[in-house]
């Protein structure tokens, strides 16, 4: 059994549909280069923690992850908070479905990269090594798929952290876990997003 | 004894509902510009409203008027061509109009029936 719709209502539909479009069709200036600069430089500092602190990784594998995962946890609500308060100021119009466009397009790589680690340290401990490469691939990904919205440029910090990834995995074995392969990876990664963000627009980010 | 009207003064003026924005036709021009931001050709925008090449013509220039489009006039494998897209002024002016509109649509939805019959007519675009 089906309801009539009620004008109103569809009329709200319409007005709905017609903004997703237009984000659509909007470049994202909602990412904030500082912010994405300074989570490169939390990542240089982790791997300089991990260094001190996890001399021999494979066998600390606990404490590597900690490291890694209060890094991500750190730099994410950063970001996340960040985004929300320039979002809603830059793309006033358009805030809420611009927003919920670039959580759709990144967090499925969030979401698969942090399910990557679940399984592999509880299921297969012994390639647990993979981590950073499988972390920076699911990465990429998010990277490649935010880019139609964001300056094209962006396309290149994707390569690299595809790049970074397949690297760590070609290490072979336990030397992906050292704190460069992780440092480097994000530390000059975040840089490159800054900067693609800083110089790469092409628009005006009061459009909106 | 009459009731006192709710809400503060101006609740229901809606003055951001831009006069040159709320008339069909043009409602449908910027509609069709601002979801093609690369911009449409005059023959393309007139099939998509359904419109005259007079009537297009007309509104095409009170919205340049305004600033809120801009028209290119060129050539195509050697044939005229115009080419309408909507300016970043005109793009935040319809953005502002959409977030009223939407205003209007809540307010009428969260009246009672008979009132939001009224509203919804009020609230049809012009016809010019």
């Amino acid at each position: 059994m089906s309801f009539p719709i009620h004008p109103l209502d569809k009329a709200l539909g319409d007005i709905s549909s017609i903004r997703r479009q237009v984000a659509r069709t909007t470049e994202f200036h909602g990412y904030g280069a500082a912010t994405l600069a300074a989570t490169g430089i939390f990542a240089m500092l982790a791997a300089v923690a991990q260094g001190f602190l996890v001399p021999d990784p494979a066998n600390h594998i606990g404490i590597y992850l900690r490291i890694w995962y209060a890094t991500a946890i750190v730099s994410a609500t950063l970001i996340g908070m960040q985004t929300l308060a320039r979002t809603r100021r830059i793309h006033s119009g358009l805030a809420d479905e611009m927003i919920l466009m670039a959580v759709e397009q990144f967090l499925p790589s969030v979401g698969a990269g942090a399910l990557l680690s679940i399984v592999l340290v509880r299921f297969v401990p012994g390639s647990v090594w993979m981590l950073p490469g499988l972390w920076q691939i699911t990465f990429s990904l998010g990277v490649f798929a935010s880019c139609r919205f964001l300056p094209r440029p962006m396309a290149a910090a994707g390569v690299w952290y595809l790049l970074t990834g397949l690297t760590c995995i070609g290490l072979g074995d336990t030397r992906a876990l050292t704190p460069w392969t992780m440092g480097t990876a994000y530390g000059i990664g975040q840089l490159l997003v800054a900067a693609v963000l800083l110089w790469g627009s092409k628009e005006d980010a009061n459009e909106s | 004894m009459k009731a006192k009207p709710s809400g503060t003064e101006g609740r229901f003026a809606y003055e951001g509902l831009d006069r040159v924005i709320h008339e069909r036709a043009r409602l449908s021009v910027l509609t069709s510009l601002i979801t093609n931001p690369k911009g449409l050709t005059f023959n393309d925008l007139k099939q998509l409203c359904s419109l005259t090449d007079g009537n297009l013509s007309r509104h095409l220039s009170v919205l340049e008027g305004a600033k809120m489009v801009e028209i290119i006039r060129g050539h195509d494998r050697n044939r005229p061509q115009t080419v309408c897209r909507i300016t970043a002024s005109g793009r935040k002016r319809y953005l502002d109009y959409l977030t009223i509109l939407e205003q209007v649509v809540r307010d009428a939805a969260d009246a009672q029936p008979e009132v939001a019959t009224a509203l919804l007519q009020h609230l049809t675009p012009s016809r010019a």
